[in-house]
């Protein structure tokens, strides 16, 4: 095997390139971490870290109109993403029996000024934006369902109408 | 606007199965022409649609008929999007090989080979992923 001449190899299996072997070995790893990294951490909503007053004045230029509802779900898609559209249709559907939600839809392609100043850098991207217009989250991914609805439930309703 | 062509959402899952098989089969073997093969795939996909790539088509003759009726569809334009980032990363791989560089051949092979293993098993689009980082860093309009 190791006399082999490496330019000409007619029999594959019987000769394993070494540094193939490498790079399958890194590449199975790297998969496995992805999709554990998928399974836990993609879609989950966490604070954010941002310039509440520069955030605010990004989400007008957007033209959300935060005070107009209880929680506005800012989502940001492109047009070559698979789970943004069950996510535009898992948000419609919490509007129909929810009227203190509110959604945006944003073509992220065509705000790409406003994607950078927020760091949208997967979509959808999600802003989560209570009454005051303050971000109250944010999540990349397709939102987790129980989470989706559990944040949604905690800022509409409830006997918080008008409270600002 | 015209509706966005449907596909099987098991179809695009079947290719990247069938996918990461070959691109595996590459690496073990050290060969570029199995790689090129491949970019030659990922170029009929990207061109053509998914429907007509041989392994669309191997899906729609061979293997849909045994999995039952379509339950669900999705657009095609994420998936094929990805096709063509298969093709970029592929095609640096079968160069990298058949040039004389057979690390740099081997690494652009082992990224395409994540992107297909992620999809076949998750049903996670890496190359999607790519576009907006993509659009995100040229300054203007391609």
């Amino acid at each position: 095997m190791t006399t082999g001449n490496r330019l000409r190899r007619p029999r594959v299996g019987a000769d394993v390139d070494r540094t193939g072997l490498v790079v399958l070995a890194a590449a199975l790893l790297v998969t496995v971490a992805a999709g554990w990294w998928l399974r836990t951490r993609s879609g989950a909503v966490r604070a954010t870290g941002e310039d509440a007053m520069a955030v605010t004045t990004v989400f007008e230029r957007l033209g959300v109109r935060a005070g107009e509802a209880d929680l506005t779900v800012v989502q940001f898609s492109t047009a070559f993403c698979g789970p943004c559209r069950a996510t535009k249709a898992r948000l419609t559907q919490l509007q129909a029996t929810r009227p203190g939600l509110a959604t945006v839809h944003v073509d992220a392609e065509s705000h790409l000024d406003e994607v950078r100043e927020l760091d949208v850098r997967r979509t959808p991207t999600l802003f989560y934006l209570d009454r005051t217009g303050a971000v109250v989250g944010r999540s990349s991914g397709a939102p987790r369902p129980a989470e989706l609805v559990a944040l949604v439930d905690a800022h509409v309703g409830a006997g918080t109408d008008g409270v600002s | 606007m015209t509706a966005p062509t449907q596909i099987d959402v098991r179809a695009p899952r079947f290719a990247a199965t069938v996918t990461a098989v070959v691109l595996a089969v590459a690496l073990l073997a050290g060969s570029g022409w199995i790689v090129a093969a491949q970019a030659a795939v990922f170029a009929v996909g990207a061109a053509a649609g998914l429907r007509r790539s041989p392994y669309g088509l191997l899906f729609r003759r061979v293997v849909a008929p045994r999995l039952g009726r379509v339950r669900e569809t999705e657009p095609e334009a994420p998936p094929r999007f990805a096709q063509v980032v298969g093709l970029l990363f592929a095609v640096v791989g079968a160069a990298g090989y058949l040039l004389g560089a057979p690390v740099v051949g081997a690494v652009a092979t082992g990224f395409a080979l994540v992107a297909a293993l992620l999809n076949a098993a998750t049903g996670f689009c890496l190359g999607c992923e790519l576009y907006l980082i993509a659009r995100r860093a040229l300054p203007a309009r391609i």
